[in-house]
């Protein structure tokens, strides 16, 4: 469960989340959707503690990772923040390790695993994301859609129980964004709670519980896919999704 | 001809350890001091980046001739303490040649971490990675591959900086192959350490080419 209260954070005088109420429960599948410039990845980040917000309350599965706007002492934080994974429009996968590595890395440094136990799981998320055969191959000679599959198959070593996406596939060429949408979808209803910013659309009705439409740093539409998608009252809203 | 040749070589080899043991010594203690610096110019303590800065600010804005000249014959006149600062001249050329490189490799090293996707650190922590182990294992990898050119164009410059020992009057190559030139009134000594000094340099950089070879990924 993500619960935010009246979230705030600016950069300078640039005051981007403005009040940002949510509560997300356990298990559903939330799309974010909205206008370039919105908020939507500060907001993202700020559940991930990658953004310091400034006023507002932040809770993961009821433990606080700000209250007020203030937070605990980094040990804290990590903690609070132990059950989430976050995919990158950048896929950001560490260049110089194979993709063995990026994904045994993590629960090795963290003695969450084995050695044994990281390479049996390595093999098993591989397999699951269709990348068997690129278990020793290096981030660089794979496809952008390879790339993100590895990103998410490295964020599930972890066992998180909630997943934020922030724009997964707006760095792929079009031919590849179906086999991480895929990846995706075959996600959902695993359990873990899934967050997802995204430009997708026809993606974010077939497989969210929930849209949110973030607009000028508050969430201005929150229902579901339907009635966002098929009847929306908001007029900022339609603007948006004519202009699509 | 041959005999002199020789002999003049025999008689530089003589200098060769000390240039050798300027090198060595610098090498292998001014890059874990620059990566020392290079961590304190990044650090959350404002008064430790500052202090570093001007460090380095200082080191690379005077000439390594003169930061020589004040630890071998400058420190002794400190007050209070100088007396306690009168240095052999190996130790005097080492520390100087210590200090001076540990600034540049600071940069060198600071350089290849602002080359680093900000998005690796990121990465790291959502992975949760403490900033130790993501300094060890996913940043520093990156930032040797970045660093490894221009810390080998600085090892051979030291090679080649290693001759300013001389001037605090340590025998080194440079030393022994200016004496030998004045006492014989011929240039052939001249050469020799040249041709002394450009197998050092083909041999390093034979050896950075494989490291380089080695960090690719
Ligand atoms: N690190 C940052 N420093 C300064 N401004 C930022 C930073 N990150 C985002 N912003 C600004 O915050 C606003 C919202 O950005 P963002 O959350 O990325 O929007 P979205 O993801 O909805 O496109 C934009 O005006 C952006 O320029
Ligand atoms: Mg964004």
């Amino acid at each position: 469960m993500i619960q935010t209260i009246g979230l705030q954070k600016s950069f300078g005088d640039n005051h981007v989340l403005r009040g940002v109420d949510l509560h997300i429960e356990r298990g559903q599948i939330v799309a974010i959707i909205g206008p370039s410039g919105s908020g939507k990845s500060t907001f993202l980040r700020s559940l991930i503690g990658l953004e310091r917000i400034d006023g507002g309350t932040i809770r993961i599965e009821g433990e606080a990772l700000a209250e007020d706007g203030r937070y605990p002492k980094e040990r804290v934080c990590r903690q609070v923040c132990r059950g989430m994974g976050m995919v990158f429009q950048h896929f950001n996968l560490f260049p110089h390790m194979s993709v063995r590595g990026n994904l045994t890395a993590a629960p090795l440094a963290a003695k969450k695993l084995t050695k044994d136990e990281a390479d049996a799981k390595c093999a098993d998320l591989l397999a699951r994301v269709g990348l068997s055969d690129k278990i020793d191959a290096m981030p660089s000679s794979l496809s952008g859609g390879q790339k993100q599959r590895v990103a998410i198959a490295r964020a599930l070593m972890m066992d998180p129980d909630i997943l934020l996406f922030d724009e997964p596939t707006s760095a792929l060429d079009p031919e590849l964004t179906g086999e991480v949408l895929a990846v995706m979808k075959d996600l959902t209803g695993t359990g873990i709670t899934m967050v997802i910013v995204t430009h997708e659309m026809a993606f974010a009705r077939e497989v969210a519980d929930r849209v949110i439409f973030m607009d000028g740093g508050v969430v201005a539409v929150d229902g579901r896919p339907e009635e966002v998608f098929d009847d929306p009252k908001n007029e900022r809203l339609k603007a948006f999704l004519r202009a699509l | 001809m041959f005999e002199n040749l020789a002999s003049i070589f025999s008689i530089l080899m003589q200098g060769i350890g000390y240039t050798l043991t300027v090198f060595a010594v610098t090498i292998v203690l001014s890059i874990p001091l620059g990566l020392l610096l290079t961590f304190a110019s990044r650090s959350r303590i404002a008064p430790l980046r500052w202090i570093t800065r001007a460090y380095v600010f200082v080191i690379r804005g005077t000439p390594l001739m003169l930061q020589l000249f004040f630890v071998y014959f400058g420190l002794p006149f400190l007050p209070v303490v100088g007396p306690y600062l009168k240095l052999g001249r190996l130790a005097a050329a080492n520390i100087a040649f210590v200090l001076n490189y540990a600034a540049y490799f600071c940069e060198i090293f600071r350089g290849g971490l602002l080359s680093i996707d900000p998005g690796q650190y990121e990465a790291a922590k959502v992975l949760g990675f403490g900033r130790f182990r993501t300094m060890i294992q996913i940043i520093l990898p990156q930032m040797i591959k970045v660093a490894l050119p221009s810390v080998a164009n600085e090892t051979i410059t030291l090679v080649k900086d290693t001759a300013l020992v001389s001037v605090i009057g340590l025998s080194d190559l440079m030393e022994l192959s200016k004496k030998l030139v004045n006492s014989m009134v011929d240039v052939t000594p001249y050469i020799i350490a040249a041709g002394i000094y450009l197998v050092l340099i083909f041999a390093l950089t034979k050896l950075f080419e494989k490291l380089e070879k080695k960090a690719a990924y």
